[in-house]
């Protein structure tokens, strides 16, 4: 039986419409590990990161924020999966999605989902934010404490 | 629809149930949140913005969203109203004198078409304190009887000693779940 399993999965078996659904999510997870995307979230987050703190109440402005990220994320990702794939259709996709949850990797489920939950998006800046201003903070420090004398030295 | 829409319906699925938390400034609603999950309540101060808390209930993960209530804040409602399953409106009982804003508010939500198919939950909060008024005299004053657009009920409660809390979320809940979920 094991075998059978094993087998099975391996064999490239699956209708047209099971091939391309597959071949979009290789596609999305191209994009998400691309520098493309990645510097274009890195300029999202530079752009707003001061406006986030690491405080438990939120502020109105997130939202909004928030907003704006799903919109040029999806817009990003329908345009370069359609780029890619000239018979991509987001609405073909959406409903296969729900069909083939659970083949799906949850690697790139979550990442997709993560876009959708507003937690995740504050987490992600509050992140930002503290290794920004930690920067700085080493920085200092590699400063003030850096010793010209080995401790180990001191031990002997 | 776009893909994350989609993407959130199916996260839904999943026994999430989004309760959005409103109500006139001062009624309790961030005290009421902090009680439920057990945090510390003495050191809440007027809400600018809005708190969001995710809790495992009964097999259900509760996305419990609080808005600030003041007067200036009010507007912002309208961005946290998608995707509700369930609506707690907050009144502070002892505050008869803004009672008349409080039905004013709460009925113009009644009407907004994001929220139609939200069950509504009523706290009658501040019962801890002398001179509030009863759950019945709130009803009265709200019109509840006169709603026919949405499920809902009203409980007396305080966010203090956390009376009735409990029962009013799972009142909630139940009513959600009957509607949503049965289909799975």
């Amino acid at each position: 039986m094991a075998m059978w399993g094993s087998e099975m999965e391996g064999v490239v078996c699956g209708s047209e419409d099971e091939q391309r659904f597959d071949e979009i999510i290789g596609s999305i997870q191209d994009v998400l590990i691309s520098d493309e995307f990645l510097n274009l979230q890195q300029d999202f987050m530079d752009k707003y990161y001061h406006v986030f703190e690491d405080t438990e109440e939120n502020k109105f402005i997130y939202t909004d924020i928030f907003q704006e990220y799903n919109s040029i994320f999806e817009k990003y990702l329908e345009m370069r999966l359609t780029n890619k794939l000239p018979w991509f259709s987001m609405e073909k996709f959406a409903a296969s999605l729900t069909a083939h949850k659970h083949e799906i990797c949850d690697e790139i489920f979550e990442t997709l989902t993560s876009f959708t939950d507003f937690m995740t998006f504050k987490e992600m800046f509050v992140d930002y934010r503290a290794e920004k201003d930690g920067r700085n903070d080493d920085l200092m420090q590699g400063l003030v404490v850096q010793s010209l004398v080995p401790t180990t030295i001191s031990v002997a | 629809m776009g893909l994350l829409t989609i993407l959130k319906k199916m996260k839904q699925k999943e026994k999430e149930v989004r309760i959005l938390m409103l109500g006139l400034d001062n009624a309790g609603k961030t005290t009421i949140l902090k009680k439920f999950i057990g945090e510390d309540i003495n050191t809440i101060s007027p809400t600018l913005g809005f708190n969001i808390e995710t809790v495992e209930h009964r097999g259900f993960k509760l996305n419990i969203w609080d808005v600030g209530g003041q007067k200036s804040l009010r507007s912002y409602w309208r961005n946290y109203f998608e995707s509700t399953d369930g609506l707690i409106w907050v009144v502070d009982s002892a505050d008869k004198r803004r009672l008349s804003d409080c039905v004013k508010e709460l009925h113009h939500l009644l009407v907004e078409e994001r929220l139609a198919g939200a069950t509504l939950l009523v706290f009658a909060n501040k019962q801890d304190l002398p001179g509030s008024l009863s759950s019945e005299e709130i009803k009265e004053i709200l019109d509840l009887e006169g709603i026919k657009t949405h499920h809902w009920s009203i409980l007396p409660c305080s966010a203090v000693t956390g009376k009735n809390l409990l029962e009013g979320i799972d009142w909630l809940i139940d009513d959600i779940s009957s509607r949503i979920f049965t289909l799975d």
